[in-house]
């Protein structure tokens, strides 16, 4: 397995498939028995010590799920700066860069010296992020970061972690939601049982309908509609996987057929 | 970690009733205190393996269930090799003596450790939690005429046993989120190390104090009213065995006090 720096890889699979252990890999939470994990120019092995791991801790940032339940500091301001603060940061820097987190993530600040408990939780999960965000990894790696929330949020969520993205972040999704991955991701991993059964570009990958099905993952839902259209009839020269792709090809279909579809 | 952990099985010991393998539990505690010779010992160690034997329970768990309190007891029975006083001193050095009688001594109080604690295991391991709670409550309903609120107790107690796997993943998921923030454990010096914990134990807290609100929540909303009025979903059944248990541990207690009795 390989992440590309600055890419936005996915991870899939069932519960139980391995996704989360993988991911403790990515960080040095957990150490790999056999083979090795190479994060920029720290190798992780089965006899690494802890202190040559911390510095992967830095480089790649977890964000757990529900991660609101990581919070504990009085304020939440000073719980955003623990992050870096640990990585020796100084106590006004970490302050400085908790602020930038906190604009980036969308907390009004008007909020930054409240307790985290105060907040909703939505807020708190911004404020538990932007914890993460603070220690400026260079990797971030969320694990269902928008389990629990309501539609509106989770848009906002993802709509977050694509603007931070877009400048140059590089970003691992682990997640059940083929919609996120069809809509955001640029290369997928499909995990099986501890194994990578599958991987590529998200446009590859749910052409294979019926391989996806076979082993119980589904597809988004602009693919699935496009299947049923297929059954109908309907041609698709590659299946479409976001809703504004459907949209397009069918509209362009509307127009080829002089609008009697 | 071993301590109260369930085996599931099938064996006599699993099919006693909780309430009587408790009694027998805390009964054989006291007949220990009467046993004062070997042959005494020989007894009770008849007996404690005959329950290891009918639990059918590997030894390895016991020996497992052993090994945390091993410390406590090795630094018990050195105290009471080097400091009993007797006759026939064999070793003398300052304040240190070995003698026969305080050797004896140190290896009765080996086995008394042994003894109960194996006794205790082969409770935890053949006796579901919840069904020890039940035996717990139902063992201790006769307070309820000294205004103990025993229902409240129970459950209680049944609650507690059932959230303990949670909060333990919770405190695992807690502890690898603030690592991944950086966060060292059981690194420097002691104040450090009592501060390290803050960030495990407030949010540890604060999802308990969650959790029980929603639970009571969920409780009240299926019609939750306290113990009054309520029936049993797991019926206790005191069957024939559990009197033989029962009959078995009073024999035992005879059986010793006639034989001190007799050898003096």
């Amino acid at each position: 397995m390989e992440i590309k720096g600055g890419s936005y890889t996915a991870v899939i699979g069932h519960t139980g498939s391995g996704k989360s252990t993988l991911m403790q890999h990515l960080n040095g939470l957990v150490k790999p028995t056999e083979g090795t994990v190479t994060v920029g120019d720290i190798v992780i092995k089965n006899d690494s010590k802890a202190k040559e791991i911390k510095p992967v801790r830095r480089k790649v940032g977890v964000v757990f799920q529900f991660p609101e339940t990581q919070l504990f500091e009085e304020t939440v301001l000073k719980d955003v700066a623990f992050g870096p603060k640990n990585f020796g940061v100084s106590e006004e820097d970490a302050l400085q860069t908790a602020k930038e987190k906190l604009n980036l993530v969308g907390l009004p600040e008007e909020f930054w010296e409240r307790s985290p408990f105060e907040l909703s939780g939505g807020q708190m999960r911004r404020v538990a992020i932007a914890g993460i965000l603070a220690m400026e990894p260079e990797v971030l790696v969320l694990d269902e970061p928008t389990a629990g929330l309501d539609p509106k949020a989770r848009i906002e969520m993802m709509e977050l972690f694509e603007s931070i993205h877009a400048i140059g972040q590089t970003v691992v999704l682990v997640t059940h939601l083929m919609d996120d991955v069809a809509n955001y991701a640029d290369f997928v991993y499909l995990i099986e049982k501890g194994r990578v059964i599958d991987c590529g570009q998200p446009h590859d990958v749910f052409q294979k309908v019926a391989f996806l099905k076979q082993h119980e993952l589904g597809v988004p839902k602009a693919t699935e509609f496009a299947v049923a259209l297929q059954k109908q009839g309907v041609e698709f020269r590659r299946l479409p996987i976001t809703r504004a792709e459907l949209v397009m090809v069918l509209s362009s279909m509307k127009n080829h057929l002089g609008g009697d579809l | 970690m071993l301590m109260g952990r369930y085996i599931p099985g099938d064996s006599a010991i699993h099919k006693m009733d909780p309430r009587s393998k408790l009694l027998v539990m805390i009964a054989f505690i006291a007949v220990i205190f009467l046993a004062n010779d070997w042959l005494g010992y020989l007894l009770l160690l008849i007996y404690t393996f005959a329950g290891v034997w009918l639990s059918k329970i590997s030894i390895s768990y016991f020996l497992k269930g052993l090994r945390p309190m091993l410390g406590l007891i090795l630094f018990t029975v050195i105290f009471q090799m080097l400091f009993t006083p007797g006759e026939h001193i064999l070793f003398h050095f300052w304040i240190l003596q070995v003698s026969i009688e305080s050797l004896i001594n140190a290896v009765y109080i080996f086995f008394r450790f042994v003894l109960i604690i194996f006794m205790s295991t082969i409770l935890t391991l053949t006796t579901p939690p919840l069904t020890l709670a039940d035996g717990i409550e139902t063992g201790l309903s006769p307070l309820k005429k000294l205004k103990v609120p025993v229902h409240e107790l129970g459950l209680m107690l049944s609650i507690s046993l059932r959230f303990i796997p949670t909060l333990m993943d919770d405190t695992t998921m807690i502890m690898n989120a603030q690592k991944a923030r950086g966060m060292d454990f059981g690194e420097g010096s002691l104040l450090q190390k009592i501060k390290s914990v803050i960030p495990i134990l407030i949010p540890l807290f604060v999802s308990s104090f969650r959790r029980a609100d929603d639970l009571a929540i969920a409780m009240e909303s299926r019609g939750y009213q306290g113990g009054d009025g309520r029936t049993k979903y797991r019926q206790l059944k005191w069957q024939s065995r559990d009197t033989i248990l029962v009959i078995s541990i009073i024999i035992m207690a005879l059986v010793l006090i006639l034989w001190s009795k007799v050898s003096k």
